[in-house]
């Protein structure tokens, strides 16, 4: 299928594109917006590889809800002075080199070793011949992998019970009620 | 996109068209707007220019379009220039994957000595299989036009309108999902065209016909009510329109734009109304379908035709779709803006743990009548 791979040649240049420019950026809110890009691109490839829920999941969580959020932090934060500590001198830019190579040799070697492309493909088509993805996800979820997904479920209430509770300490928005 | 060249033809027309639905439908929208407000408030709104005041609009678009531009002096220039065009693309894209009728066949037919076809041509820009999760995902990323243009008009005021709106639409957009997961669990499917077909007919509960049409919302009142408050906010209209609140943040995330940057974001607005009474109509209120008044897709296709049929129900979906556009209207000038505080409490404190509840007891319910 030719425009399957020029689909996903494509998707692939622009998660890239858009993963070198949240290195490379300056300003931390323009690097968030570019991590949002690249995200939505990492969305884009799910939905290519027709594993529909994980695309939408990824675009409503990911790129729609915490990014949100970390873009609203760094707007409320004074960047100034971190954004002049890491735009500037020889080591900040030695730092970025290094960060964009390991990203770059991370890419090569997975492209490198991914026999398991194929694999991935020919289970999607699998996939779409039978039932829905998505039931099977929760199929696999609920029965198979149930002991992490619990774990998992806890784990996120803890943190989300520490960073209420921290912040219940610091004062807060409603500190006196 | 298709087979062969016909099909794809069709489908980009198709997209095309629906994109230009979700643009042309601003201008009535603002005449039904001026208009409704005027007449709730007993005033008499725009009626100088043509009849009843509705070639208004036309004028109003000639303004935003030669409108002087202003840009502010700052070298934020890209984000400020991409921010309307980001408004626009949520609710199109979301609204291209609404079922907007039935699907039309087309037999095999002879043109330019060849022969084409059959064809299945949805009533809808694409179908994603997934149907609502994509609708959510998409629009969710509406928040960024909002913090984009805050940041991109490097101005105190757009800055807090913009913080303001990204942090609302993420607190209503967890009520916002957990209402819709009550419909989705009686359902059983994600698929917006399955949903639809769902709610044929009359309701039948135990055997028993009741004189009720089989549709959503007699299933998950609550679920309702809360999409309904979820989506207001979400859309920042009053009576949550605080990311714009004119006595405190003069026009909030659009101070800076003016013309037809500003209208875009206008159309942005409308668009995300659109798709909000598009999901209301297909989860709560059946769709195209409309039991009694007119027969079942099949025996309207018998008698009229797939084409005649699908232009009727059709009908019948943005019939349904203006009513409630018609109730955005009516609550927005009904209903005082709320403060910042009372906004955070009632999403985290009401709608939230209503969401959750009406969630657990539909899955109990669901759970107890399927085993």
């Amino acid at each position: 299928m030719a425009g399957d791979s020029i689909l996903f040649y494509a998707l692939s240049f622009l998660i890239i594109y858009f993963a070198l420019g949240v290195l490379m950026n300056p300003n931390p809110i323009k690097a968030a917006f570019n991590l949002v890009l690249a995200m939505v691109g990492v969305a884009g490839v799910f939905f290519h590889l027709q594993s529909g829920f994980l695309g939408g999941v990824q675009l409503a969580v990911y790129a729609g809800a915490v990014m949100v959020l970390f873009v609203m932090v760094l707007m409320i934060f004074d960047l100034k002075k971190e954004r002049d500590a890491f735009s500037q001198g020889f080591l900040g830019n030695i730092g970025k080199l290094l960060a964009a190579g390991i990203v770059v040799s991370l890419v090569i070697n997975n492209v490198i070793l991914s026999s398991d492309l194929q694999l991935a493909t020919s289970n999607a088509a699998k996939a779409e011949s039978g039932r829905d993805t998505t039931k099977i996800l929760a199929d696999l979820i609920f029965t198979e992998y149930v002991f992490a997904f619990e774990v998992l479920g806890i784990l996120l209430l803890l943190v989300a019970i520490g960073a209420v509770s921290i912040s219940r300490i610091k004062g807060g928005t409603h500190a006196d009620s | 996109m298709g087979a062969d060249l016909f099909e794809i033809g069709v489908n980009t027309a198709k997209l095309l068209v629906i994109f230009l639905m979700m643009v042309q439908i601003v201008p009535l929208l603002v005449w039904v707007e001026r208009r409704g407000s005027a007449y709730i408030q007993n005033r008499f709104g725009p009626n100088r220019v043509g009849p009843l005041g509705l070639t208004q609009l036309l004028a109003d678009a000639v303004k935003f379009i030669f409108k002087e531009e202003f840009i502010p002096d700052k070298n934020r220039r890209f984000i400020f220039y991409a921010a309307p065009v980001v408004a626009l693309i949520p609710g199109a894209l979301a609204f291209a994957a609404i079922p907007l009728s039935i699907p039309i066949s087309v037999e095999t037919f002879e043109l330019f000595g060849q022969s084409w076809g059959p064809y299945t041509f949805l009533f809808q820009g694409y179908e994603v299989g997934i149907g609502i999760v994509f609708v959510l995902g998409v629009s969710s990323l509406g928040a960024y036009a909002l913090l984009m243009a805050g940041y991109g008009s490097s101005n105190k005021y757009s800055m807090f309108g913009a913080l303001r709106a990204s942090a609302q639409m993420i607190s209503y957009e967890l009520a916002l999902g957990l209402s819709l997961v009550g419909i989705l669990l009686i359902f059983n499917t994600f698929d917006f065209q399955q949903i639809i077909d769902a709610q044929k007919g009359q309701m039948v509960i135990a055997g028993n016909a009741l004189p009720l049409p089989n549709w959503g919302i007699f299933y998950q009142p609550i679920g309702f009510i809360l999409f309904v408050i979820a989506v207001f906010a979400e859309t920042n209209r009053l009576p949550f329109d605080l990311p714009e609140a004119e006595s405190e943040l003069v026009a909030g995330y659009h101070t800076e734009y003016g013309g037809i940057k500003m209208n875009m974001f206008y159309i942005g607005e409308y668009g995300h109304m659109l798709v909000a009474s598009g999901l209301m109509v297909t989860f709560y209120f059946g769709g195209y379908n409309l039991p009694w008044f007119l027969p079942q897709a099949e025996e309207l296709i018998a008698s009229y035709g797939n084409v005649m049929a699908a232009v009727i129900l059709h009908l019948v979906f943005l019939a349904k779709v203006g009513l409630f556009l018609w109730i955005f209207v009516w609550v927005r000038w009904t209903i005082p803006r709320f403060r910042y505080d009372q906004l955070m409490d009632l999403g985290w404190k009401t709608m939230l743990p209503w969401a959750l509840a009406n969630t657990i007891i539909t899955a109990i319910v669901v759970f107890w009548m399927r085993s």
